[in-house]
């Protein structure tokens, strides 16, 4: 089954936020779901220290050298492989890109996330001329604004669209629950229905965000 | 969204993963400015755990003896002097 990449060699995008929302419903789809932390900063194994979400496996510290084969080792029947990747450039990235059925570059849409995220976008490109295969590659902005699109944000996504660059639609919003999530493990329903947490947000407009955002990378994979 | 029938029809493709590739890709990768930044190990002989001094004077042929022996295991004369407390207590203890 697929492998999704998360890519910026900018931190803070939302690299991490993305893996844990499509590990999350890809597991809640029934999918068995082995997700790699090769961030430094770990947040990907923070979120499973509180609890991970049942389908959920999590490999922590997966370094350059050994990228390639825990990618191939966790891939098979049944299985869907996602990325966290650390917010540099690196060979752990060009690495980690090469095995990539799906890399996703999430940006804010600021000029400095789309300029810095620009350079994962060349780098696939590049890896595809050096292997000889195409690796699909898409945009998702992300930490974007519920109530209205900014101009920057339809300034960025004409750019991209007119630079032949695929977006992910719904981006994702700038949601408390989703920053939770680190705080309390688990998935989004989970959160909804435990009456002990305490969100700042709207659970259930987060669900739908990621539910869409989901369904818009499945839809990729195929 | 439901079910994992759907899930199903996902297939990865094949991937050249052999060192010919990987080598490949990092040239790419460098020439993009996408390098090793593994952290390096700190350089040199990690400290011995091994912490505690004596000080003991011996008879020059007990001291040239033990050094010589030392030196025909490979260990040092604090390993040395650890294996004879072993044998030395080992009648102690049985």
């Amino acid at each position: 089954m697929p492998v999704i990449v998360m890519a910026s060699p900018k931190g803070g995008v939302g690299k991490s936020t993305c893996a844990v929302l499509l590990a999350s419903e890809f597991a809640r789809m029934g999918a068995d779901v082995t997700a790699l932390d090769c961030d430094p900063n770990k947040s990907l194994t923070r979120w499973a220290s509180h609890g991970l979400p049942k389908g959920v496996t999590l490999h922590s510290d997966v370094g350059r050298s050994e990228i390639v084969t825990t990618i191939k080792n966790a891939d098979g029947d049944g299985k869907i492989v996602i990325v966290d990747l650390e917010g540099v450039a690196s060979q752990l990235v060009s690495r980690a890109i090469s095995q990539a059925d799906l890399v996703i570059v999430p940006m804010q849409p600021t000029a400095l996330d789309a300029e810095i995220g620009s350079e994962a976008l060349a780098l696939v490109r590049e890896e595809e001329e050096a292997l000889g295969r195409t690796i699909r590659h898409a945009v998702v902005l992300t930490k974007t604004s519920a109530a209205v699109k900014s101009r920057v944000q339809k300034e960025l996504e004409n750019q991209l669209r007119g630079a032949g660059i695929d977006i992910i639609e719904p981006s994702l919003v700038a949601r408390a629950a989703f920053s939770e999530l680190f705080a309390y493990g688990g998935d989004l329903t989970s959160m909804l229905n435990n009456s002990e947490i305490v969100t700042g947000g709207k659970v259930d407009k987060a669900i739908l965000n990621a539910t869409a955002f989901t369904e818009a990378v499945y839809e990729r994979l195929k | 969204m439901s079910g994992s029938n759907r899930l199903a029809g996902l297939t990865a493709r094949p991937k050249d993963t052999g060192p010919a590739e990987v080598r490949k890709i990092d040239d790419v990768g460098e020439a993009r400015g996408f390098v090793d930044r593994t952290p390096r190990k700190k350089p040199g002989r990690k400290p011995s755990p091994r912490t505690y001094q004596l000080h003991p004077k011996v008879f020059p042929g007990v001291g040239e003896a033990i050094s010589a022996e030392a030196e025909r295991l490979g260990i040092t004369q604090g390993q040395l002097i650890e294996l004879m407390w072993s044998q030395y207590q080992e009648p102690l203890e049985g």
